[in-house]
């Protein structure tokens, strides 16, 4: 009966209960939003870190990974003794380069589409995955012979090759001299999506030994970051440790360590997440307050009778609070809705940050997280309710009464 | 413009050398704070690092510390002689690396660059249009390099900032609407609970216009006290926002700005919101017949 | 609201002093009123037992008694005195009206009676029951089961429809869905809307409102019926319609106290009790002279 009262008490005012409905949904949307944000980075940043089962990462000192253009020297010799650590399975070393790649068919010099390579060994790698054709040569082969590689979309696009073609490429561009450091021949094998680069980057991988000999000097067994894969129940920390001990000029970046990282360099994000956040919930609560206090007066009449005819006064309350909780999970719902919708325009927007990687997501749908947050404003609203229902079902009844016959 | 006037813009190219190539090419290694022996040691190249650094490493004027190429390298000791604010420059942000000034000889001879420069900064006399005929000439004469426009540089450089601004912006919109369905939402029950008052009025001959009119002004007057409050509140959070990340990322950079056109973007757009939804909650009341507003 | 609150059933075992029976209730011949054509049974299975009941024919009792009454308000420097010591007793199946000028003091008595309003000072004593002290949980369970008010502006449930509006105080009690519609519908039929009771209250008129806030002030079967001006906000033709309706429950066996301007509905009642400033000035019934009232 008084779930009935409640309903049909919305009903008769259905503007306004449309209305606070609405403005529940827009605070429902963005919290859901900022819940989202906040730990959507993070968890998509962390997937796409241990995506490929790498817990290590070896970087040039100081340094993050790919952050600057430094590298590591005696890459081999460093490769060698991590693959001689019980604990370690599976070792991949990544040279990063730039990487200019002429167009098929054109003269010596023109039409040179430049874009980002990454050597390293198709056998242990964890950067890209394969989407057709054959994979990246291992080995340098003979610099006259073309050596195999792969191409992202955004480089087959932009150069318009096609997988079987033979491509010039070329490293170490001096603009003075106009000179390549190193070029070669190469024939585009596969296509591959780079897990670590933007949508439509423009990126290929070769042989780790193919991409050093063109580098010259400037390359010579080096790299720019080492992958490091440990057996199941290894203790990475211990690893890090001896690797910073052990690899001077190497810093050794756990998957925890660079999670640490991204929070501090996206602190930005999740600070503003709780703020927006907050302030949805406070808004969300004031709104509430505000309806079931106008509410409340108007009906005070209303409220009287039923405590003159001997209904008690926490029925009172709780039919009331019902009106409100109706509104507030009404709300939630659309929010719920309306909060996915700009989730993904807002992510839209984020997702063009330059050299963001495609996997990472801003927003994350985390049903637990988003049920917790929903939960949080149907309580705020339930609280929001309490104290002018609780004030509107104490008042005297019989002066109520009158006031209410007089007025 | 001839050759002549050319070679004169092209001699005044200044060679800015900001440490271009970053901290991480060229690390530091303290000689553990030693102080300058004036008795024994021969004169020392000198250096300049940012205050982070300074802060991080603790290092202070005058310490001699060891640069090179290579962590645990051979390299250079030289005297720490200034300490350098960091420039407030939003793609330095998140970064965590140090900036460390040294001669260009210095630089080129450390990591074996020979006579070598990543770019020149130019300045010119004259202003926009000396800029234009520089670059021009530049151009012409270059070898393998082109010169650019700072401000076109910026604005590529600057491709995160507008992602922000963009998200910001979109932020600001999906706030004003919520906004505003929380404004008409509070108008109507504000108006609501007082249409017995309204059809009060009404029955005594007060016309609807009048009635509308006394509504928008209370409505106006609200949001306008709101916008006066919220402008507050709005300056002090900014004041704290900047206080706090300026703390938190040690940059002098603003990360929040009230400018006046926010101020008056925010002002107006809060007491239009405000009149429309007065106007609506009170169109909708006035269109009840008066006695209908008592509940006869 | 279908479950039974502990008070509930407190007062479902001292069911001492019921009011009118429930419709599967006690049974009983239907009673016919003099110049009426004999009521369909559903009428007088409602309120018409009561005569019937040995209990209630057995009980000499006063239903209500109360002793020295008053009420002040404080308004600035000075109290308002609205009742100065009122004392007077009704029995079981009076029909009192209470009558006096504007401010007398009538409707705070009223509410004193119904047990919405505190006393000064005073008690008031209904169906045994001392309720002048009690607590806001025990006066409300008491104005559930004992106590049906009548307003002068009905105060029926907007978004109710008239069947629910009946229902509604059935619900609070605990009574079940089956029990309570069947009670309620029989409740219409007895003044006159069984086929209105799926119309809301705005689709009613002022009689019609009226008619359903009684059915609604009966379905818990009070002890006592009180009624405030309740032909107060309708036209001359239907207030003859209530005053015919409150004659017809009195004549089934309810006790019925009215505040009223209206002198035909004083006319209707067996006892008027004038009150002036406060106290009562004269308390007598219709064929009888005054009533003395005990000290």
């Amino acid at each position: 009966m008084i779930l009935t009262l409640a309903l049909r008490t919305l009903a008769r005012h259905r503007v306004r209960t449309l209305l606070a409905v609405a403005g529940v949904a827009v605070s429902a949307a963005m919290l859901l939003d900022m819940v989202m944000l906040s730990s959507g980075m993070r968890q998509s940043f962390r997937a796409l870190l241990v995506e490929q089962g790498f817990q290590l990462r070896l970087a040039p000192r100081g340094t993050l990974p790919f952050d600057t253009e430094a590298t590591m020297a005696d890459a081999s010799a460093t490769v060698a003794r991590l693959r001689a650590r019980p604990e370690v399975e599976r070792v991949s070393a990544v040279l990063g380069s730039q990487l200019h790649v002429a167009r098929p068919g054109s003269a010596a010099g023109e039409g040179t589409v430049t874009a980002f390579a990454i050597g390293i060994d198709p056998r242990v790698q964890g950067d890209y995955e394969l989407l057709d054709g054959r994979d990246a040569d291992t080995a340098a082969a003979r610099a006259d012979a073309p050596v195999h590689v792969v191409f992202s979309d955004g480089l087959l696009a932009a150069t318009g090759a096609r997988l079987g073609d033979t491509v010039q490429v070329a490293v170490g561009h001096d603009p003075q001299l106009r000179a390549f450091a190193g070029q070669r021949r190469a024939i585009v094998s596969g296509r591959a999506r780079f897990r670590f680069l933007a949508e439509g980057q423009r990126a290929a991988a070769i042989a780790l030994p193919a991409l050093q000999a063109m580098r010259g000097t400037d390359g010579h067994d080096r790299a720019s970051v080492i992958m490091v894969r440990t057996r199941a129940g290894a203790d990475v920390e211990a690893l890090r440790q001896w690797v910073d001990r052990a690899v001077p000029q190497a810093t050794a970046i756990s998957t925890e360590l660079a999670m640490r990282q991204v929070d501090e360099r996206l602190s930005y994000f999740r600070q503003l997440a709780f703020i927006l956040g907050s302030v949805s919930l406070v808004v969300g609560f004031l709104l509430v307050t505000t309806l079931v206090t106008v509410s409340v007066n108007e009906r005070v009449g209303e409220i009287a009778v039923l405590r003159a005819i001997g209904v008690a006064r926490r029925r009172v309350v709780w039919q009331i609070l019902l009106e409100s909780v109706a509104i507030m999970i009404a709300g939630a719902a659309l929010g719920l809705l309306l909060g996915l919708v700009t989730a993904r325009y807002l992510n839209g927007i984020l997702a063009d940050f330059p050299g963001l990687p495609a996997a990472i997501d801003f927003f994350l749908f985390q049903p637990r997280a988003a049920w917790t947050a929903l939960g949080l404003l149907v309580a705020a609203g339930v609280l929001a309710g309490i104290y002018p229902s609780w004030r509107g079902a104490s008042l005297p009844i019989a002066r109520t009464l009158r006031q209410e016959a007089v007025g | 413009m001839g050759e002549g006037r050319d070679q004169r813009v092209l001699s005044r190219a200044l060679l800015l050398l900001g440490a271009l190539l970053l901290a991480s090419g060229a690390p530091l290694r303290s000689a553990s704070a030693q102080r300058l022996d004036t008795l024994t040691s021969a004169p020392r190249r000198e250096i300049a690092i940012d205050e982070r650094l300074a802060t991080d490493a603790g290092l202070r004027i005058g310490d001699l510390v060891t640069v090179a190429q290579e962590p645990g390298g051979r390299g250079d000791t030289v005297r720490i002689a200034a300490l350098v604010q960091r420039r407030a420059d939003p793609s330095e942000i998140a970064r965590g690396e140090y900036r460390v000034h040294l001669h260009l000889d210095q630089l080129q001879q450390l990591l074996r660059y020979g006579d070598r420069v990543d770019r020149f900064a130019v300045a010119t006399r004259d202003g926009a249009a000396a800029a234009e005929s520089a670059m021009e000439a530049i151009n012409d004469a270059a070898f393998g390099f082109r010169a650019h426009r700072s401000r076109d540089i910026a604005v590529e450089t600057s491709t995160t900032f507008a992602v922000v601004s963009r998200f910001h912006r979109a932020i600001g919109v999906i706030t004003v609407v919520a906004s505003a369905i929380f404004l008409l939402c509070i108008m109507l029950l504000k108006i609501d609970e007082r249409r017995r008052d309204v059809a009060a009025l009404r029955l005594m001959g007060i016309s609807a216009r009048s009635v509308m009119r006394s509504v928008m002004l209370e409505a106006a007057f609200v949001a306008a006290a709101g916008s006066a409050l919220g402008v507050a509140i709005g300056a002090a959070a900014s004041a704290i926002v900047n206080w706090y990340y300026r703390g938190v990322y040690r940059t002098p950079l603003a990360f929040a700005l009230v400018t006046a056109d926010t101020l008056v973007l925010a002002v107006s757009l809060s007491i239009a919101l405000g009149l429309v939804a007065g106007f609506v909650a009170a169109r909708r009341l006035l269109r009840v017949p008066p006695l209908a507003l008592f509940g006869r | 609201m279908s479950e039974r609150r502990p008070e509930d059933e407190a007062w479902a075992a001292t069911d001492r002093d019921a009011g009118p029976r429930s419709a599967r209730g006690a049974g009983g011949p239907p009673r016919q009123h003099d110049g009426e054509a004999s009521a369909p049974a559903s009428h007088h299975s409602v309120a018409g037992d009561i005569a019937a009941s040995p209990r209630a024919r057995d009980d000499r009792a006063p239903l209500v008694v109360v002793r020295d009454l008053a009420r002040d308000y404080p308004m600035g420097a000075e109290p308002v005195h609205a009742l100065r010591g009122v004392s007077f007793d009704i029995d079981r199946g009076d029909y009192c009206a209470i009558v006096g000028p504007s401010g007398c003091g009538k409707s705070t008595l009223l509410n004193l009676l119904g047990v919405i309003d505190r006393p000064s000072r005073g008690t008031i004593t209904i169906a045994g029951r001392e309720s002048a002290r009690m607590r806001d949980a025990e006066a409300t369970a008491f104005r559930l089961h004992t106590i049906g008010f009548v307003f002068q502006r009905f105060y029926l449930m907007p978004a109710l429809t008239a069947l629910e509006n009946v229902e509604l105080p059935m619900a609070e009690a605990g009574r079940g869905r089956r029990e309570r519609l069947a009670r309620a519908r029989a409740l219409l039929d007895y003044v006159g809307l069984g086929a209105r009771g799926g119309h809301r209250p705005a689709q009613l008129s002022g009689g019609e409102q009226q008619r359903v806030a009684i059915a609604r002030a009966l379905a818990n079967e009070p002890a006592l019926l009180l009624a405030d001006e309740p032909t107060g906000e309708l036209d001359a033709r239907t207030g003859r319609e209530i005053i015919d309706l409150f004659a017809r429950l009195n004549a089934d066996g309810t006790t019925i106290v009215v505040v009223t301007h209206d002198e035909q509905l004083a006319r209707a009642a067996r006892r008027v009790i004038h009150m002036r400033d406060g106290i009562v000035v004269d308390d007598r019934r219709a064929d009888a002279g005054p009533l003395e009232h005990a000290p």
